[in-house]
């Protein structure tokens, strides 16, 4: 297999021009798409995340890396599906009802989507019943949360709720975020893991996915 | 102790020695629109009896014949024997500068109203001349129920709406009644100025469409109630008028601010920023207006900074490069505690200076921190909570511009508004990328929010209600440009 080092570099530092063009090449000639996933978009990612856990990074830097990787997924995505690979875990990601906040709840995304999930963006102001639909209907493993606003925290514990009614609480993974969010609120109101940036956000996540 | 005693309306009270006059007058209703730095003239007096040495800065204020006459700068003045003086004109002196201010002489007394999360200010004002007769303050009793205005919505939302509109009227009546107390008289008008989440309390409007998306108020208008209906003594028959929300959570404070700087006569492009946790903000190309709130956070105010503080002794207020180090100053001049906004964006622009600091927010010292001074320093979680903060103001700023086809240099000049717009080192400002302009063209401007509030006691009853029409309100969210701007903002340039 050609040696693709510039493309996990392109990733790294935000070149969406570049980390497509070589997405592109690689695949005319040929590589295996879910190699070029594992090898460089994953590696690269989690150096991403790295960097912005040890402070080197900030939201800019992470979201044109995100950015760059999301172009050359989108290069690869369709070839995946075709190969029928296997993802980690489904993800369905949300900001909650009445918060339209999504800059954080992106980025976990995309960190999560270059971390190797199947990622559904299910938007902002997301209803209890549209988590729950995901479920039912895409076959979703983990439930992420989004809150930015005081007011609308409470939003995530009427999402459980919502679960545990609909009798899918014991199917699915509950991760919550966002600036207010503490760890306290998330075992206050029974989710199963809280974290306070994107990166580990994607550790969280594969450690759910482990135990699941 | 010396005596003071204030002219037209004939105030006395006694002052420590050596008591910084700006203070005293501020308790008495006269602001400082310049932050007491001695550049506007806003707090002028003339010395009627006894004497006040004149300073550089008076000099550099007054013309010979002026100083002669006796005008000093109240900001710069010490009181240090008995004195006599009567203030200056209460016309904004901000004004002042270019913009003639209409004023329409009224019959009778009227009551101006500063309606803060935080603070409550009420001005009684003889409508004849606009003199400002009696000042008094208070807190918001509300603050009980959450500092900020999220806080007090989630409280309304879960039924303490009337006990929260129950309080501020009750305090509001208290500091009119003694007002008129103290300068007894019939009010003929009550103007309230305040932000939707306070206009919506005050007023008894309901705060829902404030609490959901789109968050767009649905009676953003003003508000008309009796002063006898809310029990406020001696107001029976008086209309009380919540001056009107511009949309969202852009309120009745920024439109009395553009009534206070005069925005809406200038031909010119102009801006006006209030600087506090909302961030609001106001761009006129001379026509058109448009306004956002950018929802900054409440950084400036020193909170979610690991050695914030709000600016009291002990915070560190303004820092300068000094040689290879940085230099600061500490308020009350005794050692520091912490650090305030105003010293936190100076740091920020110095650090950049000294090259502690790359593009990017990161902190390139090996400690990883800016000291400024024994146990206070900047973290790198400290200057990112900045980054987020100015790169909002800064997105927001960027995107109403572009709605008017305006760059920031066509501006002719960018009022500040607020406490912390006023003590803002503009220069810093400028350097860290929250304004978008050299200090030069940003002047601050007080208390808008009550200087608006007294203007719109004696303008035309609907001049407020036409510059309302003329400001429209830009959901940032819906934005698609957001996202980029913010990035770009988030950088030191
Ligand atoms: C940008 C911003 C906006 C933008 C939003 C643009 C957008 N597309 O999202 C605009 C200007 C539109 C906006 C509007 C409003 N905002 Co606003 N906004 C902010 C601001 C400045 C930054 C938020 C942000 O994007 N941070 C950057 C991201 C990357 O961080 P993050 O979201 O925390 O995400 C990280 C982690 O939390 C974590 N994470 C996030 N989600 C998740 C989920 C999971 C599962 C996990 C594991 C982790 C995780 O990972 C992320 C990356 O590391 C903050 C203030 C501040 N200084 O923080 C206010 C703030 C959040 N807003 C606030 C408010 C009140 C509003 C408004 C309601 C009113 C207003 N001021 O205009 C409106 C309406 C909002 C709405 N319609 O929902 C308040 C909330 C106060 C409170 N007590 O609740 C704040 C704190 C500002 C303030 N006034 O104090 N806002």
């Amino acid at each position: 297999m050609v040696d693709l080092s510039p493309l996990r570099d392109a990733i790294i530092d935000g070149n969406a021009k570049m980390a497509k063009a070589l997405t592109d090449q690689a695949l005319k000639e040929g590589t295996d798409p879910q190699s070029i996933v594992t090898t460089y978009l994953i590696p690269a990612m989690d150096e991403v995340g790295r960097r912005f856990e040890c402070n080197e990074y900030f939201v800019p830097e992470l979201l044109i890396a995100a950015r760059a990787m999301k172009g050359s997924m989108e290069l690869i995505r369709p070839l995946l599906v075709k190969g029928g690979v296997q993802p980690i875990a489904t993800v369905a990601i949300g900001t909650v009802k009445g918060d339209l906040h999504d800059i954080g709840k992106n980025l976990v995304a995309s960190m999560l989507e270059g971390g190797g999930f199947t990622v559904v963006d299910l938007g902002v102001d997301v209803a209890p019943e549209k988590f729950v639909a995901s479920v039912q209907e895409k076959g979703v493993n983990i439930i992420c949360l989004s809150a930015l606003l005081t007011t609308t925290m409470p939003a995530m514990k009427d999402t459980i709720a919502a679960l545990n009614s609909a009798g899918l609480r014991g199917k699915v993974k509950v991760m919550i975020g966002g600036a207010p969010v503490i760890q306290r609120y998330s075992d206050e109101i029974g989710a199963d893991g809280y974290s306070d940036n994107a990166s580990s956000a994607v550790q969280l996540a594969r450690k759910l996915a482990a135990a699941a | 102790m010396p005596r003071v005693r204030l002219l037209p309306q004939d105030e006395s009270f006694e002052a420590p020695a050596g008591a910084a006059l700006g203070d005293l007058l501020f308790s008495h209703g006269v602001e400082q629109p310049c932050g007491g730095r001695g550049r506007c003239r806003g707090c002028r007096v003339q010395v009627v009896a006894g004497a006040l040495a004149p300073g550089d800065d008076d000099r550099a204020s007054f013309s010979a014949v002026e100083l002669a006459q006796g005008w000093r700068l109240g900001c710069r003045a010490r009181v240090d024997a008995d004195l006599t003086v009567a203030l200056g004109r209460w016309s904004s002196p901000v004004l002042a500068d270019d913009t003639p201010l209409v004023l329409e002489p009224r019959d009778g007394l009227g009551i101006a109203i500063d309606l803060g999360s935080t603070t409550l200010v009420a001005q009684l004002v003889d409508r004849a001349n606009g003199q400002v007769l009696g000042v008094r303050t208070a807190l918001n009793p509300q603050a009980r129920r959450g500092a900020d205005i999220m806080t007090r919505i989630d409280h309304a939302m879960h039924g303490g709406a009337a006990e929260l509109t129950a309080l501020v009227r009750a305090e509001l009546g208290r500091l009119v009644g003694e007002l008129l107390a103290a300068h007894p008289g019939t009010p003929r008008l009550v103007t309230v100025a305040g932000n939707s989440v306070m206009h919506h309390l005050f007023a008894g409007v309901d705060l829902a469409p404030l609490s959901t998306p789109p968050y767009e108020p649905e009676q953003s208008g003003e508000v008309a109630l009796d002063g006898g209906a809310l029990g406020w003594p001696g107001c029976a028959g008086c209309p009380v008028v919540a001056l009107p929300c511009l949309g969202g959570f852009v309120g009745g404070d920024i439109l009395a601010g553009l009534l206070a700087t005069g925005m809406g006569q200038d031909p010119r492009p102009s801006a006006l920023i209030d600087l506090g946790t909302n961030g609001e903000i106001a761009v006129s190309d001379g026509t058109r207006m448009v306004c956002a709130s950018t929802a900054a956070g409440p950084a400036f105010e020193g909170a979610a900074i690991s050695c914030g503080m709000r600016a009291a002794t002990g915070a560190v207020s303004t820092v300068r490069v000094d040689g290879d180090g940085l230099a600061v100053t500490v308020l009350g001049g005794g050692a520091a505690r912490g650090v305030c906004g105003s010293g936190l964006i100076d740091a920020c622009a110095a650090a950049r200076r000294l090259g502690w600091l790359a593009g990017t927010g990161r902190i390139k010292r090996e400690d990883r921190l800016i000291p400024l001074a024994p146990g206070v320093a900047l973290t790198q979680g400290d200057v990112r909570q900045v980054q987020l903060a100015k790169g909002a103001v800064a997105a927001g700023f960027d995107l109403l511009l572009r709605r008017l086809g305006l760059r920031a240099q066509d501006l002719g000049r960018v009022w500040l508004a607020g406490a912390f717009g006023n003590a803002i080192d503009r220069a810093s400002a400028h350097a860290v990328g929250l304004l978008p302009l050299p200090p030069e063209r940003v002047t601050p401007a007080g208390n808008t929010a009550l200087l608006g509030a007294r203007l719109a006691l004696s303008h035309d009853d609907h001049a407020y209600a036409a510059l309302r029409a003329r400001c429209t309100h830009i959901a940032l969210k819906q934005d698609e440009a957001f996202e980029d701007a913010y990035l770009e903002g988030m950088a030191f340039p």
